[in-house]
């Protein structure tokens, strides 16, 4: 902030700098900021000189510098370093005998005189696994166990002392031809046993913690699994690879299927709808009505999307009516142009006197319009999907030949007989699609 | 604490003896290379004193009872004194299937390893051994007792070479592959102790590519003469018929050291010129390789191409291995396969840790392009999720005395100075306690 304001040339403020903390509020850091300030050491910045120059005369640690050079030292000469200055410290080869070792051996080894005496470092590096070990009465009263004789018990004890429980260690050299060949899980399980029940037996306050409870089934099967992931061959990797990218590729397939009925539904039910309120307009029985309601009915949420929605002009102020005739800005030039020249194949004007009547009924003929083309589309590619399909199938089965139930009356939506069945096949038709590499999943069209 | 405690390391004069089937290993523990490499193989002759050839004083440890009428034996240890032509000079090893079998001889050579290449007296030095993974109990017990009764050593120690060479290269746990001379091994180590049930061996190591090389050689009607024979000989084209003058006065030699001799040259010219190629061997990707030229001691000199390659190929896909008096066959196992059997052998638990170090050592590995290939057939083989690192140490000597290092290491180790058995142990429990104590 003050470089900057050096460098622009502004003038300081007379106020104390603004800093990170104060603008974070911890005001008693401030205040010995503060308090430094204003001890007598530090000297003021003299009129015009520049931050940097005074910076270099005089920093906070080291008060004013001096006047004239203090360096008393041998410039260069000094530099030289000032090794071994103290007296060297002799070694001698001298005897030692080994705490860690039971038997008291002496050997030899250089240390230095005045390590003279002092305990073998390495001592402390002794450590040993404690591992359990049990009377004969204590055998007898809670060790016993099938499968087990208390000598190769003894071993196994004896083992896990040696090789300070590396279990795999102490499979390897498991006496087999005195006892048994044991797995590592056995050899544990065993162990740990004697080992829970040794201080669960011997602890007169109830045991803190839990005691290690050693799962030998899981592990047994934790390893017969890693073993099989071991020893898969190249060919059953490729095969698994394979399997997983077909999945998903299914995956994906299906997906975009769904995606493809949910569109398909959203049409058909906003057909539906459509000709369900034009009916009620023309005020049809009552019977036929509630018959048309019963039919189930799908995703109406959807409806709203398809057609053309025109907005309701509900706005304040006086607007023209036309206005309600305009299409949205929201539906596309491609859709603009089919409606404009299907209204010129059917003889309409482009651009009715606004009447209210007029009004609701051109803005609902070109809704409709705009559903009749996306369901003709729709159709027409379901049409399509089929007839790719039944070729398909007849490539795969060649002699037969795939019948597809005729539609009688199929290009129009309107009339509700019909619908029930189309969709229905729309529906089987479009669960093909995902896998039409296939043959038997085509098969079931039959 | 003290400086004494830097790299945790405690030097208490301790010798170090690897003994392979090639060679005896020799040195000071704390040494980074050993002093003294001596031949496995010691030449004997008999009759003490009419010896026709000058004796070098250097090296002859005359049987007991020098003045009884009983022939005497005269043996010849170390490379220099065995290499002279003496009459009726018979060259034996002491060495069988990895492990010591003739005792006395390997006494002599103990005897002439302290007298002249330590110099200095068996009493003061603690002794770490190295041994063939699959000794048997008897072996150690017989080198424990020589150890202690002949030579009273302070300590004594046995360590399986494997577990020696892991540690030499930082490894506690790794998946050793040996390939020595007689037979190459792979030996699953976990925390420093060998998994006898891992071990797996094959006897494809560098004596088996002698005899092939032998067998190629001979086929190609090539001299092999050895160099004691020739005394003169003259530059001859490429390919072209050595001319030479063999020598006028050559003692009667014995079969045996002339074919140890002979051998000397074979081996020369394995680890010259032949290669393993790094994808299995393929006539036409090979034949693209610059060829090497290799000149025999009778002068005879020539360019070797794919054979170089063809050779070894052996080791790491047996069945290319001609069918010749069927004692070697496809039946073998590749040094591949070698490794992936003796994983497959172990706990699941431990495998991604054995492929993880994967240590190579042994003299035949020397041979050019054998841990590239080796490490190429590893990552075919071996699961995909597997991590694969191969250790194989690039400087001659670390690869060469991997062992005889790995017991450098470990007998000048601070925390190691308990774990000898001393001559007190020895004395209280006897020879019996080496399989305990030295697992």
């Amino acid at each position: 902030m003050g470089d900057v304001q050096d460098i622009l040339g502004l003038e300081r403020p007379p106020t104390p700098e603004l800093t990170k903390e104060a603008i974070l509020g911890s005001s008693d850091k401030l205040k010995k900021k503060q308090m430094q300030m204003s001890t007598p050491k530090v000297s003021k910045r003299p009129e015009g000189m520049p931050r940097e120059v005074f910076a270099l005369l005089c920093n906070d640690s080291k008060g004013v510098p001096p006047v004239f050079p203090t360096d008393t030292g041998q410039g260069y000469k000094q530099t030289k370093a000032k090794l071994g200055m103290r007296k060297v410290r002799p070694w001698k080869w001298m005897p030692f005998t080994n705490p860690g070792r039971t038997d008291g051996a002496v050997f030899h080894h250089w240390r230095r005189v005045a390590d003279e005496g002092k305990e073998y470092p390495f001592a402390k590096f002794n450590k040993k696994v404690p591992v359990p070990s049990y009377t004969d009465d204590e055998y007898n009263q809670h060790l016993q166990t099938t499968g087990w004789t208390k000598e190769e018990t003894n071993h196994l004890i004896d083992l896990a002392k040696r090789f300070d429980l590396r279990f795999i260690v102490m499979k390897d050299r498991f006496d087999k031809e005195k006892f048994t060949d044991r797995s590592v899980e056995e050899l544990k399980e065993r162990f740990y046993t004697i080992q829970t029940t040794l201080t669960k037996v011997r602890s007169t306050s109830p045991p803190e913690g839990k005691p290690y409870v050693f799962d030998a089934d899981h592990e047994r099967r934790r390893k017969e699994q890693l073993k099989r992931i071991y020893e898969r061959t190249q060919k059953q990797i490729e095969e698994e690879q394979s399997l997983v990218t077909e999945y998903r590729r299914i995956e994906a397939r299906k997906k975009e299927r769904d995606k493809k009925t949910q569109d398909l539904q959203k049409l058909i039910t906003a057909a539906d709808s459509q000709s369900e309120n034009r009916r009620i307009e023309k005020k049809l029985p009552k019977k036929k009505l509630q018959q048309q309601l019963t039919r189930p009915r799908v995703d109406t949420v959807a409806v709203e999307s398809t057609g053309i929605k025109f907005p309701d002009m509900k706005g304040s102020g006086v607007s023209v009516r036309s206005q309600r005739m305009k299409m949205p800005a929201n539906v596309g030039q491609k859709k603009i142009k089919g409606v404009e020249q299907l209204l010129q194949e059917l003889g309409v004007e482009l651009n009715p006197m606004p009447t209210e009547e007029i009004c609701t009924h051109f803005n609902e003929l070109r809704s409709d319009m705009v559903l009749l083309h996306e369901l003709k589309a729709a159709f027409s590619t379901c049409e399509f999907e089929l007839q790719t399909l039944r070729h398909q199938y007849e490539a795969l089965c060649p002699g037969k030949t795939l019948d597809i139930p005729v539609l009688s009356e199929s290009q129009t939506v309107s009339s509700s007989e019909n619908d029930g069945g189309k969709q229905k096949i729309n529906l089987e038709i479009i669960d093909v699609v995902g896998s039409p590499g296939t043959p038997n999943s085509s098969t079931h069209l039959n | 604490m003290t400086s004494g405690m830097l790299y945790g390391g405690d030097e208490i004069g301790a010798l170090v003896f690897d003994i392979g089937h090639h060679s005896l290993r020799v040195g000071y523990a704390q040494e980074d290379s050993p002093k003294a490499e001596i031949p496995a193989v010691v030449g004997i002759a008999e009759d003490g004193n009419s010896n026709a050839v000058p004796q070098t004083d250097a090296m002859d440890i005359d049987d007991k009872m020098p003045d009884s009428n009983i022939t005497q034996n005269k043996y010849f240890i170390d490379t220099t004194i065995l290499h002279v032509a003496r009459k009726g000079m018979e060259v034996t090893s002491y060495m069988k299937d990895g492990m010591i079998d003739d005792w006395d001889l390997f006494e002599k050579v103990l005897d002439y390893t302290y007298g002249k290449s330590i110099q200095s007296q068996s009493e003061l030095h603690p002794v770490l051994m190295s041994e063939a993974p699959w000794n048997i109990r008897g072996k150690r017990e017989k080198l424990t007792e020589i150890m202690f009764e002949k030579y009273n050593v302070p300590a004594f120690f046995l360590v399986k070479n494997a577990v020696l060479a892991a540690f030499a290269n930082g490894r506690a746990t790794a998946l050793v592959v040996d390939s020595g001379a007689t037979h190459t091994s792979a030996v699953p180590v976990q925390d420093g102790f060998v998994l006898t049930q891992g071990i797996v061996k094959s006897p494809l190591g560098g004596d088996f590519i002698s005899m092939q090389c032998k067998q190629y050689l001979q086929d190609n009607d090539i001299d092999l003469t050895p160099s004691y024979m020739i005394g003169s000989k003259e530059a001859v084209k490429e390919k072209e018929k050595p001319r030479y003058v063999k020598k006028k006065v050559i003692p009667e030699v014995t079969q045996s050291w002339h074919n140890y001799m002979t051998k000397k040259i074979i081996q020369d010219f394995q680890i010259t010129a032949l290669q393993v190629s790094e994808t299995p061997y393929d006539e036409k990707a090979v034949s693209s390789i610059p060829s090497v030229h290799y000149e025999f001691p009778s002068g005879y000199h020539q360019d070797f191409a794919n054979e170089r390659f063809h050779i070894p190929e052996a080791l790491f896909d047996p069945s290319v291995v001609p069918m010749r008096g069927g004692v070697v066959g496809n039946t073998m196992l590749g040094v591949g396969h070698i490794v992936t059997t003796s994983v497959g052998m172990c706990d699941p638990d431990v495998r991604p840790a054995l492929y993880g170090s994967v240590v190579v050592t042994g003299g035949n590995s020397f041979i050019q392009g054998f841990p590239e290939r080796l490490n190429r057939d590893l990552s075919m083989r071996i699961p995909a999720s597997m991590r694969l690192k191969m250790i194989s140490a690039n400087g001659c000597s670390e690869r060469r005395f991997g062992a005889w290092i790995g017991g450098s290491i470990l007998a000048s180790i601070g925390t190691f100075q308990q774990m000898w058995i001393s001559s007190q142990e020895y004395e209280e429990a006897g020879k019996g306690q080496v399989d305990r104590k030295c697992p």
